[in-house]
């Protein structure tokens, strides 16, 4: 032992900081919902022990099932398109050619837009007399307006295109951070031996890429299954008729927010989307294991 | 067992302060408390979006009122628009209220019951005289004794009608609907007339809709729900019947209050209900239509809304932060405040003022008399305890039986029984 | 120049499909952000192209509200936030990633929990642990519990997960420590993820609206996005200033993400060489 970074404490010296954040910021916080779970606490006063009388109240929520529903329909689209199409627009922007700055930064400024200017934008958009609309009017492909805004599924069809819209920029960065390691030789060498763009998309770019494609399947997963701001702003905070296209954390959002929040219930709401995350992402870390 | 203690120690220097205060009163139309009371020390004041149009005035109110009172010193916070309810309740659970904060009569509801305001029905009854009924009612509330607040500036909403449009498609803009059935009648002409390319509605009933309609929106006590009525049902299968006529775009279904006006704004719709200065943010936003726009009465009652200041029962010194919140609003500081914008003071000594009464001859300045006429009657047409969960569900509910998605009576009975569910514990 | 062959042609042109896909925002931003006051905003169909094209709003928000303070504040902010990230979290990345040691797993396992549970209930228990620090209504307290972020720590593990094993194996039988090899192995091969993690935190603090507010009573002590919000004031709001103090914010993220993405290839010599 005389060197200070060879002894069995070293890891936990490098996972120090990160230790401390993990258990103040984060796990101090879990705990803290987890225990309100089990309360009728509200942000002012209240907090009594009601035992599992929140879980009850959740396993009877008809508004809760549809969430839940509309999150795992969410997760499922989400997942695939956003898995691949950001790697394509990452491979397309990897190439240094002149202005290519530009563009990745311009791809990039929809993850940064703020949620007024988007849902501007995308009413304007989606709206019955909207840009879409009006164009398939004019085509001829359409007599009526489509609903996009107010019909339960088409709303959930609207946000997801505004999910994908946002995301692609954004796990784009994480992608090109990883191409940039996979290496430059073995593309020449493929090019070389006359292997075309979708061979070497298949067989260099992918597996090169393959943990950071995991992580990516991990957060996208993870933020479908708690999409909220794309169904607020489509539906202007409503949910749409009924409530049905409400996601889970837009149902927790309603609950805590707010003097009268019911704290408690929107804790075991937490829980209760926090297990249905636990299994798609166990899945996922199966089969990589598989699959490697 | 921290908090029972620091809250009976409050509440006896609150009932010395008040005390100390009623002996050193003045009569009741002076607006602020003797010096002698015991005026004195640090206080702070929270107002809600005023800066930086206001930054002027308020300024000078504390100024004049540090001026009046030597030894106080008054801290002035002013929030930004958004987010002010997570603002003032992460200042709420956190025991660090400001001394005297502007909270509009839902957002004081919770404070007053956990016990954190004071009461100036208690603290300060000298003060209750100044200040018209309809405002002091909005701080009484069901179950609780006392005024939890000091009423500041009120309004309410009148009909803006684009009388461009109206004119277009063959209705008189002279001669606006007063009432539901007129309104779906001149809707049905826009409609037809314009072939369908402009609407007259947009806008979904609201809780508001079912009491003018005679409707008991909640029990008494302030316990239950009680607005699943066949008159309610009534109003909502008009609106029905005439959304699928057509007779309002589709969207607004999920539009909320702003996305009426905002149709408006983009000239597709010819009417919204908006307060009283709703003709000069027009100018702002699409200048070319705001001088084409005018204004009636609100159909029957017309809703009263309310802003106040409360003072903080944890206060360190209550004696100054009641002299601070009553210096606000005060008859003379209240009227220097709304010649500047469209609102309407909250004390009587300004119901005389023919500044409010007479128009400029604009249409601006119509709306606000027309606004102005409507105050004695305004009333509050959502109970204070429809916080925003509740007003979600209703909505949501109520959007639902308008879509055709459940009838009116399902969507109601369940709409109540949600509500009831948010309202207990 | 290089002449443009098949292949760069075809690479313009789906760039300049995917420009016009996202574009969007920023493009009404900047128009409606140059408009002057006589134009109509929200008509039916806006023109996109401002007919009175001004730089007013500008300067106009410059007046109506202290923007550089603001501007100071967020930096500092954001300054706290990238420090934090790009060493708590590249550290820890490394000990999760090229360390072996007991309760390894289990702390993986929490770091992934952790981003899993929905965190909109915490925020006022987030808002008591700061002030319990006596970091209320500071900057500090508004950088502190976002200063390692568990995601980032996550995307440093995967970057490191991903150097070559035989690497690390030759420095350790060339005697090097652990911290030797980090220095020497693992930060030249994950200098992309680092920039993306700096990104990431920049525009995380710089965006962040609710935890500031609720943190930050002084409205001296605002950062810009929550100062701009004194633009759409109660009785007051003008879309033409909220854009121009919208664009105003934009603009260190479109510099620091123009300076950063520089940093996604290994070595950008490399790539100007052979790209």
């Amino acid at each position: 032992m005389t060197r200070t970074f060879q002894g069995r404490f070293t890891p936990w010296l490098f996972a120090a900081p990160g230790l401390v954040w993990l258990v103040v910021f984060n796990l101090w916080p879990a705990f803290n919902t987890v225990v309100l779970a089990f309360t009728n606490a509200k942000p002012l006063g209240g907090g009594h022990f009601t035992g599992l009388a929140n879980l009850g109240r959740a396993l009877n929520d008809d508004q809760l099932a549809t969430a839940l529903l509309n999150s795992v329909i969410y997760m499922l689209v989400c997942l695939p398109v956003l898995t691949l199409l950001p790697l394509l627009l990452a491979v397309l922007v990897e190439k240094k050619l002149p202005g290519i700055t530009f563009f990745r930064t311009t791809f990039y400024t929809p993850v940064v837009a703020s949620a007024v200017v988007v849902a501007l934008i995308w009413e304007w958009l989606l709206e019955d007399r909207g840009l879409i609309n009006g164009f398939a009017q004019w085509l001829g492909v359409i007599a009526e307006p489509l609903p996009f805004l107010t019909d339960r599924w088409l709303l959930l069809l609207s946000a997801i295109s505004l999910t994908i819209w946002k995301g692609m920029g954004y796990y784009m960065v994480i992608y090109l951070s990883a191409l940039g390691n996979v290496r430059r030789e073995l593309h020449e060498a493929a090019a070389v031996d006359g292997a075309g763009a979708v061979r070497r998309f298949r067989s260099i770019t992918v597996p090169g890429v393959r943990n950071t494609m995991l992580l990516v399947s991990v957060l996208i997963s993870v933020s479908a299954l708690r999409v909220f701001s794309e169904l607020y702003v489509l539906s202007n905070g409503t949910g749409g008729p009924g409530g049905q296209d409400m996601s889970v954390v837009m149902l927790i959002q309603m609950y805590s927010r707010g003097f009268t929040g019911h704290l408690g219930y929107a804790s075991m709401l937490s829980l209760v989307l926090f297990v249905v995350t636990v299994g798609p992402m166990l899945l996922l870390l199966r089969l990589n294991r598989k699959g490697a | 067992m921290r908090f029972p203690l620091t809250a009976l120690t409050t509440a006896a220097v609150l009932m010395l302060a008040g005390c100390g205060l009623g002996d050193a009163e003045t009569p009741a139309n002076s607006p602020a408390a003797s010096a002698s009371g015991g005026v004195t020390g640090k206080v702070s004041l929270q107002t809600w979006s005023l800066k930086p149009k206001f930054t002027d005035y308020v300024q000078g109110v504390i100024d004049s009122f540090e001026k009046k009172y030597p030894g106080v010193e008054v801290e002035w916070l002013d929030q930004p628009g958004e987010g002010y309810a997570d603002k003032v309740l992460s200042q709420a659970a956190s025991g660090t209220l400001p001394d005297v904060t502007n909270l509009p009569p839902d957002f004081a509801l919770p404070l007053a019951r956990q016990g954190m305001l004071a009461d100036i029905g208690r603290s300060d009854t000298a003060a209750l005289a100044d200040y018209v009924e309809g405002g002091l009612a909005a701080y009484r509330f069901a179950g609780l004794d006392g005024v939890y607040g000091y009423p500041w500036y009120l309004n309410t909403d009148v009909n803006y009608w684009n009388a461009e449009l109206m004119k277009k498609h063959g209705l008189d803009p002279a001669k606006p609907p007063a009432n539901l059935d007129e309104l779906i009648e001149q809707a049905r002409t826009l409609r037809d007339k314009s072939g369908g390319k402009v609407y007259l509605m947009s806008r979904k009933p609201e809780l508001g809709d079912l009491t003018n309609a005679g409707v008991k929106v909640m029990s008494d006590d302030g316990k239950s729900f009680t607005f699943n009525t066949p008159e309610a049902v009534a109003v909502l299968d008009r609106y029905r019947e005439a959304f699928k006529e057509g007779l309002m775009p589709k969207d607004v279904l999920t539009d909320d209050y702003a996305g009426n006006a905002k149709l408006f704004t983009e000239g597709k719709v010819a009417w919204t209900t908006a307060g009283g200065n709703f003709i000069s943010s027009l100018a702002v936003d699409n200048p070319s239509m705001a001088p084409k726009v005018v204004s009636s009465k609100a159909f029957g009652t017309p809703p009263l809304y309310v802003q106040g200041v409360s003072v903080s029962a944890r206060s360190k010194n209550p004696a100054a932060a009641t002299a601070l919140a009553r210096w606000v609003t005060s008859p003379d500081n209240q009227a220097a405040f709304a010649h500047l914008t469209a609102i309407f003071p909250s004390t009587k000594a300004s119901a005389g003022d023919p500044f409010f009464s007479k128009s400029d001859g604009t249409n601006g300045g119509d709306a606000k008399v027309t606004a102005f006429a409507s105050l004695p009657e305004a009333k509050m047409l959502q109970p204070v305890e429809v916080g925003e969960a509740i007003s979600k569900v209703v909505k949501q509910q109520f959007s639902l039986a308008i879509s055709g998605g459940a009838t009116s009576k399902e969507a109601l009975d369940t709409a109540v029984a949600k509500a009831d569910e948010l309202l207990q514990q | 120049m290089r002449g443009f062959t098949g292949e760069n042609v075809l690479r313009y042109a789906l760039l300049l499909l995917v420009l016009v896909l996202t574009v969007g925002p920023f493009a009404w931003m900047l128009s409606t952000s140059l408009k002057g006051s006589g134009e109509d905003i929200f008509t039916e169909i806006p023109a996109f192209l401002p007919q009175q094209p001004t730089l007013n709003n500008y300067a106009r928000v410059a007046d109506s509200i202290p923007v550089w303070s603001y501007i100071a504040n967020s930096l500092i902010v954001a300054a706290m936030a990238v420090t934090g990230n790009a060493v708590g979290a590249t550290l820890a990345g490394y000990a999760l990633a090229r360390l072996r040691f007991r309760g390894m797993k289990l702390l993986l396992g929490l770091t992934l929990g952790t981003l899993i549970l929905p965190g909109e209930v915490t925020i006022i228990s987030q808002y008591v642990t700061v002030r319990g620090m006596g970091l209320a209504d500071t900057l500090l307290g508004v950088a502190l519990p976002g200063a390692i972020a568990m995601l980032n720590v996550l995307l440093m593990r995967t970057a490191f997960a991903a150097i070559p094993d035989e690497m690390d194996e030759a420095a350790i039988i060339d005697g090097a420590d652990a911290w030797q090899r980090f220095v020497r192995i693992g930060l030249p091969n994950v200098k992309g993820m680092l920039s993306v993690v700096v990104i990431f935190s920049f525009i995380g603090a710089w965006d962040d609206f609710l935890w500031p507010l609720i943190v930050l009573t002084n409205p001296e002590k605002y950062t810009l996005t929550v100062g701009l919000q004194y633009l759409s004031g109660a009785f007051s709001s003008d879309p033409r200033l909220i854009a121009a103090g919208t664009m105003i914010a934009f603009l260190p993220i479109a510099v620091v993400f123009g300076v950063a993405q520089r940093f996604f290839f290994r070595g950008v010599e490399e790539g100007a060489i052979k790209g």
